[in-house]
């Protein structure tokens, strides 16, 4: 561990510093809600299925298990997502070396931004 | 201050605020450092703005979607709260995103912070479970027909998927059923589980602290 400890403490240094922060957090969230508020939906009508579209952050999802039609529906839906997750959740145990530097960690960094790459390109090609 | 002097006899709060309050703190931290602490800031908010939209919400088939046109209509800065909800939520799973991001590319989920890490990863999935659950609840068009395909992918895990779904729908198909469900998931079960793992990762970051120089 290299914890080289600064003479500040937490205390009013980084406590100020966290206060703003958190303030301009809360006042982004403010504009935006009053900028873009979100409608009231269309009652339903279980008549006609229409098409939603997932919240923005499932729509890679939404998007992988498209490639997966009838009977491989489960490896789009729950498969693939589920070795991802796994890989992500036991991610510090696989990329277990002491280098801390992202350039000495070339198949961690690969997989890493592998997995990101491919969530943010389904999200992508859904979107178009 | 004899007020604060006989509450702190007996509770001892200054105690544990000086630990906190005078920790030092590693040099070269950056504003990337902050991505974590925004993110529980967007949680802070989502428990403040969901607590007053649950006064107006009504949990029910046949009220729902009419609870959510009366908090548009009706109730003073309705609107506003469902609004800040919304986004508050958005931006937390942006955030988490950046957090992760962050962690991973300085390696600070390296050995001691192993589990650091897990706790956070099972954080990013509760955070969706409230994003899946809470979509369903204005109960309008787009949040029926996105959790019927949600809920048919859960049943599409082999030879126990039909139960997993009716598990989740609470029945064989969305109905009332299942949007009490979600509700009860999104605003008790969740919530209580969050706590948990909200506990786990602050414990263990003020155990040992985070990983200095960048």
């Amino acid at each position: 561990m290299r914890t080289t400890k600064s003479d500040k403490t937490f205390f009013p240094y980084y406590f100020f510093e966290i206060t703003v922060i958190a303030l301009f957090t809360i006042e982004a969230v403010l504009i935006l809600a009053v900028l873009f508020p979100p409608a009231i939906g269309r009652e339903i009508d279980f008549s006609a299925q229409f098409s939603p579209r997932p919240e923005w952050y499932f729509l890679f999802l939404y998007e992988l298990t498209k490639f997966f039609p009838g009977k491989w529906t489960f490896v789009g839906a729950v498969l693939l997502p589920g070795i991802g997750f796994s890989v992500l959740l036991l991610a510090p145990f696989l990329d277990s070396g002491g280098e801390r530097s992202l350039k000495k960690r070339p198949v961690a960094a690969a997989v890493g931004f592998g997995l990101l790459a491919s969530v943010i390109g389904l999200t992508m090609l859904s979107l178009l | 201050m004899r007020l604060l002097d006989y509450l702190n006899d007996r509770l001892g709060f200054t105690g544990r605020h000086r630990r906190i309050l005078d920790r030092p703190v590693p040099k070269g931290i950056n504003y990337f450092t902050c991505f974590g602490g925004i993110t529980f800031t967007l949680f802070l908010t989502l428990v403040l703005t969901g607590l007053l939209l649950s006064l107006h919400y009504t949990p029910a088939e046949a009220d729902a979607y009419k609870s959510i046109q009366r908090l548009h209509r009706e109730v003073p800065l309705g609107t506003f709260i469902r609004a800040a909800h919304h986004w508050a939520g958005n931006l937390m799973v942006v955030m988490i995103v950046l957090h992760m991001l962050r962690v991973f590319v300085t390696g600070s989920y390296k050995s001691p912070r192993e589990l650091h890490w897990v706790a956070g990863s099972f954080l990013l999935l509760l955070t969706l479970s409230f994003g899946f659950t809470g979509y369903l609840l204005p109960w309008d068009q787009k949040a029926y027909w996105a959790t019927v395909i949600g809920t048919n992918m859960v049943e599409s895990v082999p030879f126990i998927g039909s139960f997993l779904a009716s598990l989740v729908r609470g029945g064989a198909e969305v109905s009332g059923q299942t949007l009490l469900r979600f509700y009860s998931m999104h605003i008790l079960w969740l919530p209580v589980l969050i706590a948990v793992f909200l506990w786990m990762h602050f414990h263990m970051i003020r155990r040992t602290g985070i990983t200095g120089g960048m």
